[in-house]
């Protein structure tokens, strides 16, 4: 197997950077990338929680409690907060997935540490009564608003049915009945299981002083108690064959496909991500010349979720619905029959290059790296830099994927069609 | 501040202070703008031509979207296969569309691989191969992008919103229409090509880590061969403000306001920018709080700022269940109105300091820079330095602010709602 050593200039960078890492007495771990050529820092709370960590009652609790956070405390009022992150000129947002909560921002170097005061107000919620009954308006249009887009609510949909009573099948924004009937006082018994410092990362990447971090991270953080805040880990298994909804609003059938991955923890994964690129990426792979390239689909895609301890090949297409029938099957013939005609180096070589620039262009902005920098270190404890990254891409095998195919994973393939139903 | 922050501040000025777009216009016409981020292993090319629905011939609405598939399917020596393989087999990632009033390819790739990019680039602009072969279903696949606005009501709004405000052809949606792309031959579309890939009018537009001489070599080793005028992109104009009601099967009411703002690059389009912040900046903005923190109508609401050549917009959106929908749209009008009262210098200093930083951090991305370098080159005729952009920004008080909102009450605006009923009251004519 041949290896494209990184560029001259990539390795450069990768020699200007520098790990740092701490773990608090209070169990909270504290990591960063420094960059000394950053305009920026970005900084974030990682919270190991999130949708699959709900009971059934509790369905989209971890996604409202991040709306949550943003309502304040004893210390500051939900306005308050909002100015204070606008007067530091900050970009910051969260997100919730299934297994992760992120409270993330971006500022001009000098104000980091106001940056890190607020974003630790967030994960000292006060979830007071007033705030929880408006924000669960907000919830429920969100949810609403996901509805009217197909693309999107047709994972939601698929996902329980897909990963057949797993956690990792959960909705992450739950549903109007879930949501409607939560009260306060489940979210605040959720937030004092889930949010110890033990089950919290705060990561840095940019320029920074590593000193200064650690000071106020102890000044701000140290006090904060520590609990288990244990995740379930049950076996999955995963449903196969044909499923669908008919909502006959819709004008194009929208599908969602699944098959079995590895977990992020599987060194394979790389192959795996590079496979999922062969076959299903947006321009130039496999699905795209049987499908798009035909003008048969506006989209057909596949790419490998790993997840910590559970992966998926995951996928999307859509089509007319007189098609349907028609594109569904090249669909998943395609992918059944890559289980017999493994990747062609030239198919290999081109993934590998196309993820490893994909990769280095995320990594232009300390905001763009943050979130693969610390979910990485959370899901599996380790600091892979960006050249390291594009490095075990640049030498993931074809003999991987091809082992990877001979578990036969598409032939277990999970299709789930959201679409008009059959016209008149 | 410490002085390990003053010296970090100093650093971070003297950065933008470094950051000078370099412009050269070839002898063919094609405009040249880079601007080094010597520290990125990246690049990334935006190459922008003057043709998109404005310049699509009448009754063939969708033209641009389907010439601009259809030369990305082949060029020069490579087939469709070969030449998407080649653009591959050097890790580029692709992007781009047919837009309103121009076009856009955007490549992003490592910097090492400069010079073998830039050849393919020109290609599909100078010798596409237009094979009659792939013509068939480049127009399919626009009819399924077409078909596919259905299922999406928020994309739908703004065509739907751009067509009710802007009465010169950039109001046609670059989708095109049905009976438009039905009516489209191959010939057709090769006749509009060998009008419209033309480089006087056009840019390419790069950022990242090579250096202007290299750039400016595979630029004119790429390009130098190319020859012609582009279409000239038409005026806009826009209509009588009213209200209109488009029907649609979803769960929310998809709300949209435009009127018109100063053309861009202009004294008071940098103050306007400053009000369109204050309104719908951020979370601490009176949209964001007025309509989702106070009243949890909404999840989505905001206010922006949009310009064609020559000529600017503020356009509005938010999303609500039907029976909110009066308030919704009550509330919002209710934010526009208050404008005329003045804006506080806190406000001013919170917008500022927002649109501050994030032009910083745009300036960390190889792609957000080239498509800036291209939008102000395309717009303006010029590209501005970040440290223009930021001087211009600071420089805005919120005395100019005030006077400007005195003197200039924002105007009323086009308003279309799409959603599952009609709107009573407040959409009513």
């Amino acid at each position: 197997m041949t290896l494209d050593a990184p560029t001259p200039l990539a390795g450069e960078v990768a020699q200007r950077l520098r790990f740092d890492k701490a773990v608090l007495p209070n169990g909270l771990t504290v990591i960063g990338e420094h960059n000394p050529g950053a305009a920026s820092v970005a900084a974030g709370f990682f919270v190991q929680t999130g949708s699959r960590d709900e009971q059934a009652e509790l369905a989209g609790v971890s996604h409202f409690l991040e709306h949550m956070a943003f309502k304040g405390n004893e210390r500051y009022t939900a306005d308050d907060l909002n100015r204070l992150f606008d007067e530091l000129g900050a970009q910051y947002n969260a997100s919730t997935s299934e297994e992760r909560t992120i409270y993330y921002g971006a500022v001009l170097p000098e104000r980091l540490p106001r940056l890190l005061e607020l974003l630790s107000e967030l994960m000292r919620p006060a979830l007071r009564q007033e705030d929880f009954d408006v924000e669960k308006k907000v919830i429920l249009e969100e949810i609403a608003m996901y509805e009217d887009r197909p693309h999107f609510h047709v994972f939601d949909v698929s996902a329980p049915r897909f990963w057949a009573g797993h956690p990792l099948g959960n909705s992450v924004l739950g549903t109007r009945e879930s949501i409607s009937a939560l009260t306060r006082d489940q979210m605040l018994a959720y937030y004092q299981r889930r949010y110890s410092p033990t089950n919290l990362v705060l990561a840095i990447v940019g320029r920074y002083d590593w000193d200064a971090v650690l000071d106020q991270a102890e000044r701000i953080a140290g006090s904060w108690p520590t609990f288990d805040a244990p995740r379930e880990r049950p076996p999955a298994a995963p449903a196969t064959g044909r499923e669908g909804v008919v909502d006959p609003k819709l004008s194009r059938v929208h599908v969602a496909y699944y098959a079995p991955g590895v977990a992020i923890s599987d060194p394979r994964r790389f192959a795996a991500a590079v496979l999922g690129y062969v076959l299903g990426d947006a321009t130039g792979s496999r699905l795209y010349w049987e499908l798009v390239d035909k003008g048969l689909a506006d989209s057909a895609s596949l790419g490998h979720e790993a997840h910590e301890d559970q992966g998926a090949f995951v996928g999307y297409v859509s089509s007319a619905p007189e098609r349907a029938e028609e594109v569904i099957a090249r669909y998943v013939e395609v992918l059944r029959r890559a289980q017999d005609e493994p990747p062609t180096p030239d198919e290999w070589r081109r993934a590998q290059r196309k993820l490893a620039t994909g990769l280095t262009l995320r990594a232009e902005t300390p905001l763009g790296r943050l979130p693969s920098f610390g979910a990485t270190y959370q899901s599996l404890g380790v600091y892979q830099s960006v050249a390291e990254l594009v490095d075990r891409v640049m030498n993931a095998r074809i003999e991987t994927a091809v082992e990877l195919l001979q578990a036969r994973p598409f032939d277990s393939g999970y299709v789930f069609t959201l679409g008009p139903g059959q016209r008149a | 501040m410490s002085s390990d922050d003053r010296a970090a501040s100093a650093e971070g000025a003297s950065a933008v202070k470094e950051r000078r777009p370099l412009t050269a216009k070839l002898d063919n016409g094609l405009m040249v703008v880079y601007e080094a981020m010597p520290w990125l292993p990246s690049v990334s090319a935006t190459l922008v031509l003057p043709f998109g629905s404005a310049s699509d011939p009448q009754g063939l609405e969708g033209t641009a979207t389907v010439l601009h598939e259809w030369v990305q399917r082949g060029a020069g020596d490579l087939d469709s296969r070969a030449f998407s393989d080649a653009l591959e087999d050097l890790g580029v990632r692709r992007g781009g569309a047919a837009n309103r009033e121009s076009s856009s390819f955007n490549l992003s790739f490592l910097a090492s691989e400069l010079e073998a990019v830039m050849p393919l680039l020109a290609d599909m602009v100078i010798r596409p191969r237009l094979d009659a072969a792939e013509f068939e279903p480049s127009r399919e696949l626009a009819v399924q992008e077409l078909e596919s606005l259905d299922d999406a009501p928020t994309q739908r709004l703004f065509d739907e919103l751009l067509a009710a405000f802007v009465t010169s052809p950039q109001g046609r949606s670059p989708l095109g229409t049905a009976e438009g792309l039905a009516a489209l031959t191959a010939e057709g579309v090769r006749a509009e090509a060998a009008r419209v890939l033309r480089p006087r009018g056009a840019v390419l537009a790069l950022a990242g880590g090579a250096d202007w001489d290299r750039v400016l070599a595979a630029a004119q080793a790429a390009f130098g061969a190319w020859e012609g005028e582009g279409p000239e992109v038409p005026a806009v104009a826009v209509a009588t403000p009213g209200r209109r009601h488009v029907e649609a099967e979803s769960s929310q009411v998809q709300i949209g306001l435009a009127f018109p703002a100063p053309p861009p690059g202009t004294d008071e389009a940098y103050v306007h920018n400053v009000v369109v912040n204050v309104l719908s900046g951020s979370s601490g903005a009176r949209l964001h709080t007025e309509v989702r923190e106070k009243r949890g109508l909404v999840y989505s609401v905001s206010a922006f700022y949009r310009s064609l050549r020559g000529f600017g917009m503020t356009l509005g959106y938010a999303g609500t269940t039907p029976e909110r929908a009066d308030e919704t749209l009550e509330v919002f009008l209710a934010e526009l109105d208050r404008l005329a009262a003045g804006v506080t210098p806190e406000e001013v200093e919170r917008a500022k300091v927002g649109m501050l930083s994030s032009l910083v951090m745009q300036g960390e991305s190889s792609s957000a820079t080239a498509g800036r370098l291209a939008s102000d080159v395309f717009n303006l005729g010029r590209a501005r330095t970040l440290e223009e952009i930021i001087s211009r920004v600071q420089s805005v008080t919120v005395e100019d602010v005030n006077e400007y909102l005195s003197t200039r009450r924002v105007p009323e605006p086009t308003i279309v709602t799409l959603g599952p009923a009609r709107v009573p009251a407040a959409v009513a004519p």
